[in-house]
């Protein structure tokens, strides 16, 4: 865990929840992502949390997407060849 | 998401490549575009209509369109990124003539939440103020199948069906269908500060209810 002086002049834990998708989205000036991963490196408890967040967002995007329903797709179907005879 | 210029110039090459065979009438373009766009377009019109089929009945509004739009596309954006505007408007058109409240309008609720409760870490008195109290649990210990069970892939898709819509929608487009972040806030019309706000809260809900079954 950062000591006294770190969080002084850095982020505490409790910020650094707040900013992890700036983080992970690339979103910081070149000076807070600095003070970012300085903390992340001195303090497990933030990197573990990232880390999840990072895990939270792989699970979600192996998740299945709705598919197009038959009748839909047929509909569509229809709607194109009616507008390619146009 | 940062896409590179060899990316980005790849990008515009497919859509330049896909747009020339719509306008072709080539049938098996359609198939392939309404195939891959499907769950981003039902994903943002789902954000502003009633119900599944009403989402639905949307897509298929707005690839007419599309369809009738085709020629004035100029490739200033990603084809999927303009053909989900034409989703979001369509979609809130109807919206507002079922007298039904915009999400996306207001953030305040969002904006107010805390990403991990208060009580996990040390107060202003305490030695390391803003501090872990206790560390979260690495998932890297966990056995792999643990993880990957159904029941933890079940329990992540609940999560995300609880969310609150504009979190739902917003987590819904960026990591289970895979839009970048420029093209979700474009399509739904927040800013890319404010789509970043919603996807956090919504990765922070589904990390805190993975949490409690992974650490349970």
């Amino acid at each position: 865990m950062a000591d006294g002086r770190h969080i002084e002049q850095g982020y505490a834990c409790a910020e650094v929840v707040e900013l992890a998708s700036e983080y992970l989205e690339g979103a910081m000036t070149p000076e807070q992502r600095t003070r970012f991963e300085l903390h992340l490196n001195l303090c497990d408890g933030c990197s573990t949390f990232l880390e999840q967040v990072r895990e939270t967002a792989a699970l979600a995007s192996s998740l299945s997407v709705e598919e197009i329903p038959d009748d839909v797709r047929a509909k569509l179907l229809a709607a194109f060849r009616d507008w390619a005879r146009e | 998401m940062v896409i590179g210029p060899a990316a980005g110039e790849r990008a515009a090459e497919e859509d330049a490549v896909l747009v020339a065979r719509l306008r072709g009438r080539e049938e098996r373009a359609f198939e392939e575009a309404t195939s891959t766009f499907y769950p981003a377009m039902f994903a943002v019109a789902r954000a502003y209509v009633r119900s599944g089929s009403d989402a639905e009945e949307v897509v298929q509004d707005a690839w007419l369109g599309v369809l009738k739009g085709l020629e004035r596309f100029e490739g200033r954006s990603r084809l999927r990124t303009w053909v989900l505007q034409i989703v979001a408007n369509i979609a809130r058109d109807r919206a507002v003539r079922e007298a039904r409240s915009l999400p996306f309008s207001s953030l305040e609720d969002d904006a107010g939440e805390p990403a991990v409760e208060p009580e996990r870490f040390r107060g202003p008195d305490e030695p390391y103020p803003g501090g872990w109290r206790s560390f979260p649990t690495d998932w890297a210990t966990l056995p792999e199948e643990r993880l990957l069970a159904r029941e933890t892939l079940d329990l992540v898709r609940r999560a995300i069906d609880e969310l609150p819509l504009a979190q739902r929608t917003v987590i819904t487009l960026r990591d289970v269908v895979g839009c970048a972040a420029d093209e979700v806030s474009e399509a739904l019309g927040v800013s890319e500060g404010n789509q970043r706000v919603l996807l956090h809260r919504a990765r922070a809900r589904v990390r805190a209810r993975l949490e409690r079954h992974l650490d349970g």
